[in-house]
């Protein structure tokens, strides 16, 4: 007896217990309803206020696949500016179950911002299968549409993306292979050397110049020498110097020096012997001990057209370890051209603000001053003296200012010193001394003024550097 | 040592060098961990603060007894609360003295303290948080002096009851001029109620204050109120 009325209580607690819960689910969901109605009404609100903090909502809460499709099914009902901040909003959110409703109103809306929103989302939110569309997009459509493809690719996820981009960039038919390019570059797509190299060599320079800048910044040493045949093509000027540093930049990425200078030889012997002498000035940008014996080969070599090639290569270099190679072709040359050519080369690797002292850097260029032949030669040099900040620069160049042919270019040089304050006020006296000088014989303005201002202790602005 | 410094602080005033007071900071340490100590000290402090001291040093008092202060300093700083001088010390110690006797000594001061004095034993009752405030604050809504009815609505704001919201709603309507003191204290109180969990009481005041009467900004914190009220309840 006593059993069955147990069984009875507990019969009972159970009806209890699940009328309790079911009232209680009922009540969650009757909160739920009432909070995402809230937030739907306030998505659709045209107050922005009102807006964003529904918005915020569908951000961070009510989650799930089915709210974020009644959410996002709100973007039909919305205008231009609701619709792109409700897609952000969905974006945010995280959730792809939005993906359908973003695309439809891609394909629906005439507003190329609505447009250029969704294809935004679809960085987020988007799949595979939606990355034709992004590359179509790259080209097609407005500005902003092209932009947002390009952030959107950039962006999607999915270990497939890079091979998918890279398969578009090597078909004959791609159209926005330049901004493909700066995607992959952007997303560090290493592994696409192959697609990258492919686009070195297209005949359109857009495309040429993005795959160079893209293995510049993510090539690898094994790609240097198939990089070359995007130097080669490159044409002169701003492109081939462009793809040079290209190079220069992945030959970096070799940390011992002399296997930097071995590499890039080992490269240039896989470039047919015709076109090897186009590389040189590629040898300059790169530098190191290893190749300096290379090149000052064929700068003192018997083919005159080939020492021109080489003594440019040498003026390119990226520091002043050249620089004995090239006096010694100052002295020796017996073609003017060719001295002279060796001649500007060696103020400019000697001027190199390359890591020496400014004391080593005026020995140099007062080297070049005793090779001076004429008043040319001397004004370069009195010119680049301003690249050693010492006092003794100021001595080195102070007679000139007497020489009427020089004293403008000595005037400019002594001012450029005196800009910097570590030089100017430990030699207050000389340094006033020496302005006062520039002051009374410069015919130039702006030197007059710099010059009064250094004597006051005042800085000079150069022009332009505010708009910087 | 403690002796000389009390001695000191009776010729303490402002630029005097703090060292001389070290002692009192050593036994208001001490206090924490030793009742002697601290019964010592905090006679002392009252007995200093019954003595001719300079506003400086009557402020180095009245901070020192908000941090060891008991039921026993009430009587003393309730003494000083209609002072023009004394009054903001005295209410800073009184505010944190967690004895129920402080409360009652500010409520107390509400019938006789006036003008700035009473604004701010207002303001203290608020920052107390005291429940047994409402009611006597809640007369103090229909105040001749708009000064005096605007800082008990932000009081009872601050205390953030239901009964403290009953009283804002009911003072609503008839509130003088500017309602807007009202409704910020409303809802303070409505955050302050969903802070502890009660939903219920904050959403319906956020609903009060979202009708298509009340000012844009208003509307726009009631639906923020209401949104994260059904947030919590979802």
């Amino acid at each position: 007896m006593a059993l069955r009325v147990s069984r009875l209580g507990f019969g009972s607690a159970c009806l209890f217990a699940l009328a309790f819960l079911s009232a209680a689910t009922l009540k969650a969901d009757a909160q739920t309803d009432e909070f995402v109605q809230m937030i739907v009404k306030l998505i659709g609100d045209r107050d922005k206020e009102f807006r964003a903090a529904g918005l915020e909502q569908v951000r961070t809460a009510a989650r799930g696949p089915a709210l974020t499709q009644l959410f996002a099914a709100q973007l039909t009902k919305l205008d231009a500016d609701g619709q792109i901040a409700l897609l952000s909003a969905l974006a945010d959110r995280g959730d792809h179950a939005a993906r359908a409703a973003v695309l439809d109103l891609l394909g629906s809306s005439h507003d190329e911002n609505v447009r250029a929103g969704a294809i935004r989302v679809l960085g987020r939110l988007g799949e595979s299968q939606d990355l034709p569309l992004l590359i179509k997009s790259l080209s097609a459509g407005s500005q902003v549409e092209q932009a947002a493809a390009r952030r959107s690719l950039i962006e999607i996820p999915g270990e497939t993306v890079n091979q998918a981009l890279a398969a578009d960039l090597l078909s004959e038919s791609s159209s926005a292979k330049g901004a493909l390019l700066d995607v992959l570059a952007t997303r560090r797509a290493s592994g696409q050397a192959p697609a990258f190299l492919a686009a070195i060599v297209d005949d359109n320079a857009r495309v040429r110049r993005s795959a160079m800048a893209a293995l510049g910044q993510i090539g690898r040493p094994e790609q240097i020498a198939p990089m070359l045949a995007g130097v080669l093509k490159a044409r002169k000027g701003y492109e081939r110097d462009a793809a040079e540093k290209n190079v220069a930049l992945v030959c970096e990425r070799i940390e011992n020096p002399d296997q930097r200078g071995a590499a890039l030889i080992e490269a240039l012997n896989t470039v047919d012997a015709a076109h090897r002498d186009e590389l040189l000035s590629l040898l300059g940008r790169v530098g190191g001990k290893k190749l300096i014996d290379f090149v000052a080969a064929i700068a003192t070599g018997p083919d005159g057209a080939r020492r021109q090639l080489g003594i440019d290569a040498l003026s390119k270099w990226p520091d002043a370890s050249v620089a004995d190679t090239l006096l010694e072709i100052i002295t020796k040359a017996s073609d003017p051209a060719e001295r002279g050519q060796a001649f500007r080369g060696y103020v400019k690797v000697s001027a190199n603000r390359d890591g020496r002292s400014d004391k080593e850097r005026l020995d140099r260029l007062k080297q070049a001053m005793k090779a001076a032949k004429t008043p040319e030669e001397t004004t370069l040099v009195i010119n680049r003296v301003r690249t050693a900040y010492d006092i003794d620069s100021v001595r080195f160049v102070l007679p000139y200012v007497d020489q009427p042919q020089f004293a403008q270019i000595a005037c400019e040089t002594i001012v450029e010193i005196a800009h910097h304050r570590e030089v100017r006020d430990p030699n207050k006296a000389e340094m006033d001394k020496a302005l006062d000088k520039v002051i009374a014989t410069s015919k130039d303005a702006v030197v007059v003024e710099r010059a009064n201002r250094y004597k006051r202790g005042e800085t000079w602005q150069r022009p332009g550097r505010e708009a910087r | 040592m403690l002796a000389d410094a009390f001695e000191a602080l009776k010729k303490f005033d402002w630029g005097t060098d703090l060292g001389v007071l070290t002692p009192i900071e050593e036994a208001v340490i001490a206090a924490h961990t030793d009742a002697g100590v601290s019964q010592d000290l905090e006679n002392r402090l009252n007995a200093a603060l019954k003595g001719d001291l300079s506003r400086d040093a009557h402020g180095y008092v009245c901070r020192k007894l908000a941090i060891i202060g008991t039921a026993a300093s009430v009587p003393t700083l309730a003494g000083q609360l209609g002072g023009k001088e004394q009054s903001h010390m005295a209410r800073y110690a009184l505010e944190r003295i967690d004895a129920p006797e402080a409360g009652a000594a500010l409520r107390d001061a509400l019938t006789t303290a006036s003008g700035s004095q009473k604004i701010g034993v207002i303001g203290s009752l608020g920052s107390r948080r005291d429940p047994a405030a409402v009611a006597p604050l809640s007369k103090l809504l229909h105040a001749d002096d708009p000064a005096i009815a605007r800082s008990a609505a932000l009081a009872l704001g601050a205390i953030g009851t239901a009964e403290s919201a009953a009283a804002l709603q009911a003072a609503l309507p008839s509130a003088n001029g500017d309602r807007q003191y009202v409704i910020d204290a409303l809802l303070s109180c409505a955050e302050a109620l969903l802070a502890s969990d009660k939903q219920g009481e904050a959403t319906a005041i956020y609903k009060s204050l979202s009708g298509e009467q009340q000012p844009r900004l208003v509307r726009l914190a009631a639906t923020r109120g209401l949104l994260a009220c059904a947030r919590k309840q979802a």
